[in-house]
């Protein structure tokens, strides 16, 4: 427990000083930083469906953090699960309708497999052109982004548009397919708790078995896995797909359960959030938990601050933003925590006393 | 037709260059700036509201510029002083830009976001030369920032191939300790190199919201700034490389307007998404990254 | 004169550097001798600015340098040095190296050619070659770019000359002419030090030597009044009887069927052959030497046996799989290849597949059996971890990184060991105990392939000797089996 306290101090230090920073801007701005604070409080967890809403909110941010950090952990710079993430959704929006008739059990299983494959071939390729292809990882990601982006724009106005309706939509999942909402009208459901489900099987995983172990060395160093033999190929493909399917689960969800339909702006850009995310929780799957519900909150709050302040929801890219800039920061001075983590070449130790 | 379409590659390909070659600069230095969609947002952003300030075209200019270069000032506070890892702090400097242009355009501009529009950067046609057929108004009849764009490559390419700067800024990004050992200060070159890169990303930005679209929307940069990165890959780290392979992807990009009209059939969803396509697909060909500066990407701390 | 008083440096817990009380005068060639870990290393960083002292000051000619000035403003401070691992520009060309140096040119052909000119006189006065026009320094042999980085640091027209072991990347028939270059630099009126832990090499040229012994200076003397069994006396103290070895086995080769068998491999990259059908049998039981200047295929012979690249033709029997496990790998650059800093010493030692197996049940790592496992072994091989098999590998000295990288091959109980420059960064007393171990493992019919750039140490732990230079590989006679005989074939002059 102490431990955890110890991890979580100086991210949690990060975030108060970034929000701090974003009330002085917004004083600046002229508006009142106590003010927009209830406002955003109040937004995200003032009542029951304000509360749920940010639970289900906060649920595509733990898939998409998930999928980042585990990518992370190899050194794999995936910065594309946004991407993955739509591909998940639209594998799984085009199934969905084809699902009736199923039992529920089955549609939902489809549905997330649909959605996990989906992701997985997004990523997997982004890892494949790393392994084979040498192509770094960040740009084909970005790319990939985009790409998938009018993807899904050209499916929702072309082979799976709804016939009827202006609006450029899909059609509707089969009901089977839907995850079942409890307490209507509030969201709650139970991606949720699948999310958290994950989130303990990727701590599993990372940490205990043996292609985690050696996702994590690679990570760390590269050129010592190989010469301990660690198949780099592999590990760099397994892992992008083993992230994309997070995020394409992530996207399934978010269909079965809230949309019920694809629309072209499926995601408000939870990849990129999911960055964040990953690295507030300094990349553990079990910290992305958290993480992901204060950056849900934030989001959430954000919609009901516009309303009320008339400030742009993307005031909250820049909490997360100064966030992981004073994270950094905070890390460089102190000379451990991430430094040890990313920093590549001799920590500074005792090794040059002792070789001099 | 023909005449259009190169002119559009010309223009499409002006902003991807200009950023390309700060990022080419940096790169070389050994720092890899995914901040750079950020700074050219921000100059986009930056630009229009100078303009919407009552600034004139070099005033809206001069902002984008400063703006620019003052958050590429704060990436390299963190990637060069807090030798932090470069696309962790490149990825926040992008979601800063996002976040604070949003914000303030809202502010500005208001939540239903008025279009503002600016007149179009005039361009400047250089008498006779922009008179001859097909690559007349191409090449001689664009803006001021196109050219000083293109008149960038030469230069760029003479500092990093022969002159005194460029060894320099190459010894930092090939072997930074070295470099420290023989005086040179890393830390200032990489600096230099990333305030540079600002400044293009900024003018780059510029040319989008000025010149390009007269208007600033969310997203104007529409990852023009990643492609940027490709780019330099493309061209092998190498000035007269980046400018083939700008044409080349603006070549993409203007392809947009000529098939949306005349391949009816295909989606033009196709076409938006020809250039990332291109990306993936060149990166894929070039591959690999041995004419990389060999200490690109490494956090680098002073002994 | 070049003096430092009282200078105090400390990494963590250590005292590196323990009032250290330096001088060296004009017109002498002044040796820093001392073992590895003496403080050496750490002197000379601080000399040339690269590493702050905690306390103490430096002077030159009695002025004050200001901390970190060398390294700044090298052409000012004027004491340049030479490190041990090279500091070129590897893809550039040695003229572009040397503009970035003390001629502050530029990269054109006008610039890059004046720069050669003076390069060519300096190098001149030092009676030294330098490459081709234009040549990439990657291309250039070791020998020419510790030339290269001579000629670099002479750019800066240094009072002070400050050279890093440069003898260990240089065969014994270069070593002759740098030699010779050293008292050309003398008779010139700079000061020239140089650190080396060879006693030969400090008796040979330096007129006077400093003997450092953990972060303390023990002796100043003159060379001429000094003995090489003082000398060895003063850096190590006595050491102890037990370490003391027998003398090999001898060139007699065992009878079993080889543990390892390279059949004409090749290795060729660029067109160039970095290994040139290479053929050699390691049996168990046996301790097969390669000697050689470094940058002679070495590091490319142990890729190979790790896996890590293919033979271009040949064949290696057995196949090499570091997954696999027959033959461990104690690679040369142990930071670089053979740990990661940024985990911990149980997680480093199950890096080794052989070592990882015992500590899977139903898929998954067991983390206490493996920390205890390594607990112990870091007791066994005398580790000081501070954390125990928590710590995290960068917290290790340098010396204990190396240790650790021995006891985790040996814990793999592989068939054969592959080591290169296995006692890296080791004092005499703690080579000794590796190299116990290692004949120990011999003895107990293991098959090990020692691969170093100290006869000494291969003369004193190797029954067969090979010699590598420039990617081939000659077997020796037992009459070759002398250092000097030895440097002429490492100079390439068998093959």
């Amino acid at each position: 427990m102490n431990a955890l306290i110890r991890a979580a101090r100086r991210p949690a230090a990060a975030s108060v000083i970034a929000l701090g920073a974003v009330a002085l801007a917004l004083a600046a701005l002229g508006a009142s930083p106590l003010a927009v604070a209830a406002d955003l409080a109040a937004g995200a967890c003032g009542n029951w469906i304000a509360f749920t809403d940010t639970l289900a909110r906060a649920t595509p941010l733990v898939f998409c953090g998930l999928a980042v950090a585990i990518a992370f952990h190899g050194a794999l710079w995936n910065i594309g699960a946004d991407g993955q993430l739509v591909v998940g959704a639209l594998a799984a929006g085009a199934l969905g309708p084809a699902l009736s008739g199923w039992p529920h059990a089955p549609a939902i299983v489809a549905m997330l497999a649909a959605g996990a494959i989906g992701g997985a071939l997004w990523g997997g390729l982004a890892g494949w052109l790393r392994a084979r292809r040498n192509v770094n990882e960040v740009i084909s990601t970005i790319m990939l982004n985009f790409i998938a982006a009018q993807l899904l724009s050209w499916a929702v106005h072309g082979p799976l548009m709804a016939p009827a309706g202006g609006f450029p939509a899909s059609r509707k999942i089969a009901a089977a397919a839907r995850l079942h909402l409890y307490f209507p009208p509030s969201r709650l459901n139970l991606a949720m708790a699948f999310a958290v489900v994950l989130a303990c099987a990727c701590q599993l995983g990372l940490f205990r078995t043996v292609a985690g172990f050696q996702l994590r060395a690679l990570g760390r160093n590269r050129r010592a896995s190989a010469f301990f033999g660690a198949p780099i190929a592999r590990l760099t493909v397994g892992a992008m797909a083993l992230s994309g399917a997070l995020a394409g689960l992530g996207g399934a969800v978010q269909i079965s359960a809230i949309t019920h339909r694809l629309y072209e702006t499926i995601s408000p850009g939870w990849g990129y959030e999911a960055i964040a995310v990953a690295l507030i929780a300094r990349l553990s799957p079990l910290g992305v938990v958290p993480a992901a519900l204060l950056f849900g909150a934030l989001d959430n709050g954000s919609q009901a601050m516009q309303r009320a302040d008339g400030i742009s929801p993307e005031l909250v890219y820049v909490v997360q933003a100064l966030a992981i800039l004073v994270l950094l920061a905070c890390d460089a001075a102190a000379g451990g925590g991430w430094r040890e983590m990313f920093y590549r070449g001799a920590p500074a130790s005792a090794e040059e006393g002792d070789d001099a | 037709m023909l005449e259009a379409f190169a002119a559009s590659t010309v223009a499409m390909a002006t902003p991807i260059l200009l950023a390309a070659l700060g990022e080419l600069l940096v790169e070389r230095a050994g720092v890899i700036n995914i901040g750079i969609e950020g700074a050219m947002l921000t100059g986009a952003f930056a630009a229009i509201a100078a303009a919407h300030a009552g600034g004139g075209a070099l005033a809206a200019v001069a902002a984008a510029v400063a703006a620019a270069v003052a958050i590429n000032a704060l990436f390299a506070l963190v990637v060069v002083n807090l030798a932090a890892n470069q696309v962790v702090a490149g990825t926040a400097i992008d979601l800063l830009a996002l976040g604070v242009t949003g914000v303030l355009y809202q502010r500005i501009f208001g939540a239903t976001g008025r279009a503002f529009t600016v007149a179009p950067m005039p361009p400047i046609a250089l008498g006779p030369l922009a008179r001859i057929p097909l690559i007349g108004p191409a090449l001689f009849d664009q803006s001021a920032l196109v050219y000083l764009a293109f008149a960038l490559v030469p230069a760029i390419a003479w500092t990093l191939g022969r002159g005194r700067f460029g060894l320099r800024l190459r010894a930092a990004g090939e072997r930074p300790e070295a470099a420290d050992a023989l005086g040179l200060g890393v830390y200032r070159l990489r600096w230099i190199a990333l305030l540079i890169a600002g400044a293009l990303s900024g003018l780059g930005g510029a040319y989008l919201s000025l010149a390009y679209a007269n208007t600033f929307v969310e997203g104007i940069t529409a990852g023009r700034g990643y492609v940027a990165l490709a780019v330099v890959i493309v061209g092998r780290w190498n000035a007269w490389g980046v400018a083939a392979a700008a044409l080349m992807f603006g070549a993409a990009m203007a392809l947009q307007f000529v098939l949306q009209v005349s391949a009816g059939a295909l989606p033009y969803q196709l076409f938006l998404a020809l250039p990332y396509l291109l990306t993936v697909v060149v990166l894929a060909f070039v591959g690999g990254q041995a004419a990389a500066p060999a200490a690109l990407g490494e956090p680098y701390v002073r002994g | 004169m070049l003096e430092t008083r009282s200078i105090v440096r400390r990494f963590g817990r250590t005292l590196a550097l323990d009032r250290v009380d330096f001088r060296a005068r004009p017109g002498e060639i002044h040796a820093l001798i001392g073992e590895n870990g003496a403080g050496k290393s750490t002197l000379v960083n601080i000399l040339a600015g690269r590493l702050r002292a905690d306390a103490g000051e430096v002077l030159l000619d009695g002025a004050r340098l200001p901390a970190g000035s060398a390294a700044r403003h090298p052409r000012r401070a004027r004491i340049a040095a030479v490190y041990q691992s090279p500091m070129l520009f590897e893809r550039m060309t040695w003229e572009e190296n040397l503009a970035l140096g003390g001629y502050r040119a530029g990269a054109s052909p006008r610039e890059l050619d004046a720069v050669a000119v003076r390069a060519r006189t300096a190098a001149a006065q030092a009676g030294f070659a330098l490459p081709p026009p234009r040549a990439i320094v990657a291309d250039c042999s070791v020998a020419a770019r510790v030339r290269l980085e001579i000629v670099r640091a002479l750019s800066f027209d240094p009072r002070v000359l400050m050279l890093d072991e440069p003898t260990s990347l240089l065969a014994p028939a270069e070593l002759e002419i740098f030699l010779a270059a050293l008292r050309r630099l003398r008779a010139a009126g700079r000061i020239v030090v140089i650190v080396t832990h060879k006693l030969a090499e400090a008796l040979a040229v330096a007129d006077r030597i400093t003997v450092m012994r953990r972060g303390r200076v023990v002796a100043e003397l003159p060379a001429a009044h000094a003995s090489a069994a003082e000398l060895a006396r003063m850096m190590i103290g006595a050491l102890p009887e037990e370490l003391r070895m027998p003398p090999p086995a001898g060139a007699e080769t065992p009878a079993a069927a080889p543990a390892l068998t390279l059949e004409r491999a090749t290795l060729a990259r660029d067109g160039r052959r970095l290994l040139d059908e290479i053929s050699l049998a390691v049996r168990p039981g046996e301790i097969v030497g390669v000697a050689g200047v470094d940058g002679n295929g070495q590091a490319e012979l142990v890729e190979l046996l790790a896996g890590i690249v293919r033979l271009d033709a040949g064949r290696v029997t057995p196949v090499p799989d570091a997954a696999h496990g027959a033959v461990a790998v104690i690679p040369q650059n142990r930071d670089r290849d053979g740990l990661v800093l940024e985990m911990t010493l149980w997680e480093n030692l199950l890096l080794a597949a052989p070592v990882r197996a015992r500590f899977i049940r139903r898929g998954l790592i067991r983390g206490r059996a493996a920390q205890s496992f390594c607990a112990s072994l870091l007791d066994r091989f005398g580790i000081r971890a501070a954390a125990g098999p928590a710590a995290s590998a960068a917290a290790l000295s340098g010396g204990n990184r190396q240790r650790f990288a021995v006891a985790r091959a040996l814990a793999a109980a592989p068939r054969v060991i592959v080591a290169h420059d296995l006692c890296r960064g080791l004092d005499l007393a703690a080579a000794a105990r590796v190299h116990r171990r290692i004949r120990d493992f011999a003895a107990a019919g293991g098959a090990v392939l020692l691969i170093s750039t100290d006869l000494d140490e291969l003369l004193e732990c190797c029954g067969r000797l090979f010699v590598i230079a420039r990617g081939r590989l000659i077997e020796t006679a037992a009459a070759d089996r002398d250092p000097a005989r030895l440097g002429l074939l490492m100079a390439g002059a068998g093959a």
